[in-house]
């Protein structure tokens, strides 16, 4: 039984057992897009102002990529995972998941494909403090009725086991350190098969050991299942462990790096392309 | 969910504690509060029908819209088939035969107009047992002329026991006709008004004053007051016809005014207690909710939706409501317990001389009612929180915990 254990552990594959190659050479052959961002803009009313917040951003994300979305604070990266994710609507433009149009759906009729499709991990870890981190994972597979209680015993046992917790599946969040906390939260954005897993600042209330083995860990399951990440950051050493960088600064994106080796290389036609705009605008 | 909601409920055990005290102690107060009035309505309901009403009383069908203006009308001649009648019906303990009639008593020193009864004296010392004697005695069934009188007009004649007195009154053929009694004793009922006026003789002189054979109402006493309306419908079949059974509920004036007037007095402090839960309860499930406004919303990203936090949040606040209502029951069926053991010392109630001992009733009615101001009030007061967390946008409830 152990034994077995282990090898799961070693070889993830659940329902989406895509495998790519390396992800350097993805990127020159693209794959299926998992989310669309068309020319979304997102302003929050701050008393009796507008607070704008991103602006006409427009960004592709395909499925299996490992990618940081990086920037200043303020320059709108909580703001862009947040409707990615559904939990927020944008102002104007278009979001696509799959081929899902959910920009004008509200958050509660987004539930489902929240509850299915998406995982969410946070930078104050957000467990349910009342929960032990068994629980805590099994908590979004309690409203999949299609699943037993065995089934949801065995995938929280397994993703316990992947996030090497499973000798805390008993603790409370508060008996568990930072670092078993984000895992935890790992494990709970995993346990549903989602097909992308959005992560704000992840790392940022981890030491820099901690937050480097959590990455290690969401590269490898990246890597082994094909679940696209996508995480916001400003930490210069979290971003070069990235695959694929979009940086944003006040609202915009400023361009798109991917990673080759140790080097990023840079894509600016958004930024070209943004300024275009503004130009056509302007005349 | 269920376990979701009690471990949370458990997390902040001191709030929750206040909380479950704010409700209990509502609820206890409700218990105590509902369980006297009951008590005091019992006592002057009972003291009601053994002091003058009996449970049932039967009429020549008339005499109670007549207002009892003209007793003679009304006389039943007959009173044995009556009897037999009232004698079948189970759970009837005593039965009495009464003469009604008015007219003046003197005693040489002064005259007063009076409200007379002739009374089968053995029957009538079981169906009037909360009548108190002030002095000397009860009537006797070989007291062919003694008379008792209540005790404002004994006070107002200066009468002593042994005096005679002379009542006087108009037979039914309009003839004044007058007999000397000798005063066996004074008495004390419920109602001083009914005392100040009260005659009471043996039901034979009654009938030899007012020259008729007849009686004007017989007076039933049932061995409990629940059974009032069984007894009354079994008894309306087995009657002649020509005849009404009235309760004592129809007859007690006084007593559905002072009901009336303690049920709603308990009514407005039910509302207050209501409110006082509402408050205290929304005062600390505002903050918890509010303090938690992250945690749903980590609920809702992870794919519940605004209805679910809000069934959670009013499970929780429920379950409070339901474990403080029941602490509370159960805290103020003891405390009325143990002050009934003491009982409370009160003062006469109004139109009446003598004060009584009050206790608590412990009735389930009002245990019920209780639970449900505190878990209802419970309720209520988590709805709009619930509410407002569940319109919160899921971002913003997530940035409140940063």
């Amino acid at each position: 039984m152990a034994a077995s254990n282990e090898r799961s552990a070693a070889n993830i594959v659940h329902s989406l057992p895509k495998r790519y190659g390396a992800i350097g050479a993805r990127s020159r052959h693209p794959k299926r897009v998992l989310v669309r961002v068309e020319n979304v803009s997102k302003q929050y009313r701050l008393d009796d102002q507008l607070v704008p917040a991103l602006n006409s951003v427009n960004l592709n994300i395909e499925q299996g990529v490992f990618m940081a979305v990086a920037g200043p604070s303020g320059s709108g990266k909580s703001t862009l995972l947040n409707l990615i994710g559904c939990i927020d609507t944008p102002t104007s433009g278009h979001i696509f998941i799959g081929d899902q149009d959910v920009s004008s759906e509200s958050p509660d009729q987004l539930a489902p494909l929240r509850a299915r499709t998406i995982g969410f991990i946070f930078q104050t870890f957000n467990l349910l403090p009342v929960l032990s981190a068994e629980e805590n994972i099994e908590y979004p597979l309690l409203q999949f009725k299609e699943l037993s209680a065995a089934e949801r015993q065995r995938r929280v046992r397994r993703y316990l086991e992947v996030v090497g917790l499973s000798d805390f599946a008993h603790h409370r969040p508060n008996q568990l350190s930072g670092g078993q906390r984000q895992r935890v939260a790992i494990a709970r954005a995993l346990v549903v098969h989602p097909k992308i897993i959005l992560e704000d600042e992840p790392t940022a209330n981890l030491d820099h050991k901690t937050g480097g083995r959590i990455l290690r860990l969401m590269r490898r399951i990246n890597r082994q299942t094909g679940t696209t990440f996508v995480f916001s950051t400003h930490d210069q050493r979290v971003i070069d462990m990235a695959i694929r960088r979009v940086d944003l600064e006040d609202g915009e994106i400023v361009r798109l790096g991917v990673r080759v080796g140790k080097e990023w290389v840079y894509a600016m036609e958004r930024v070209i392309d943004s300024a275009a705009d503004s130009e056509e605008d302007d005349a | 969910m269920l376990k979701l909601a009690f471990r949370n409920i458990l997390r902040q055990r001191a709030r929750t504690g206040l909380t479950l005290a704010a409700i209990a102690l509502g609820v206890a107060s409700l218990v105590l509060s509902g369980g006297f009035v009951e008590d005091i309505l019992v006592q002057l309901r009972e003291a009601t029908i053994r002091s003058q009403l009996g449970h049932l009383q039967i009429y020549k069908r008339g005499q109670f819209a007549s207002g009892g203006h003209h007793p003679y009308d009304f006389l039943i001649e007959s009173p044995e088939t009556i009897d037999r009648a009232v004698d079948a019906v189970p759970g009837v303990v005593a039965r009495a035969a009464r003469v009604s009639f008015s007219g003046l008593i003197s005693n040489g020193r002064g005259e007063l107009p009076i409200l007379g009864e002739g009374i089968e004296p053995e029957p009538e010392a079981r169906i009037g047992s909360a009548i108190s004697m002030l002095a000397g005695r009860r009537l006797a069934a070989g007291d062919s002329f003694g008379v008792m009188v209540g005790e404002g007009l004994a006070h107002a004649l200066k009468l002593k026991l042994g005096d005679s007195v002379n009542l006087v009154l108009a037979t039914r053929e309009g003839a004044m006709n007058t007999l000397d009694f000798k005063l066996v004793g004074v008495f004390r009922s419920l109602s001083k008004e009914y005392d100040a006026r009260a005659v009471r003789i043996p039901l034979r002189a009654a009938q030899e004053l007012t020259a008729t054979s007849g009686v004007n109402a017989i007076v039933v006493l049932l061995a409990a007051t629940n059974q009032t309306a069984r007894a009354r419908a079994d008894l309306e079949t087995r009657l002649p016809p020509g005849y009404e059974v009235k309760t004592w509920q129809e007859l007690a004036d006084f007593y559905n005014s002072t009901a009336a007037l303690y049920e709603r007095q308990f009514g407005v402090l039910q509302v207050i207690i209501l409110v006082m839960v509402l408050l205290s309860v929304a005062n600390s499930v505002n903050m918890t909710l509010h303090e938690r406004t992250p945690e749903f919303g980590i609920m809702r990203s992870l794919g519940r939706t605004g209805r679910d936090v809000f069934r959670l949040a009013v499970l929780e606040t429920a379950l409070l409501g339901a474990i403080g209502a029941a602490i509370g029951v159960a805290v103020g069926a003891v405390l009325a317990a143990v002050i009934s053991a003491i009982g409370i010392p009160m003062p006469p109630p109004p139109n009446s001389e003598s004060g009584f001992t009050a206790a608590i009733q412990i009735v389930p009615t009002i245990l019920a009612a209780a639970f449900a101001v505190g878990l209802l009030g419970s309720i209520g007061a988590a709805l709009l929180p619930a509410r407002h967390l569940a319109r919160t946008p899921v971002a913003e409830a997530l940035r409140r915990g940063v």
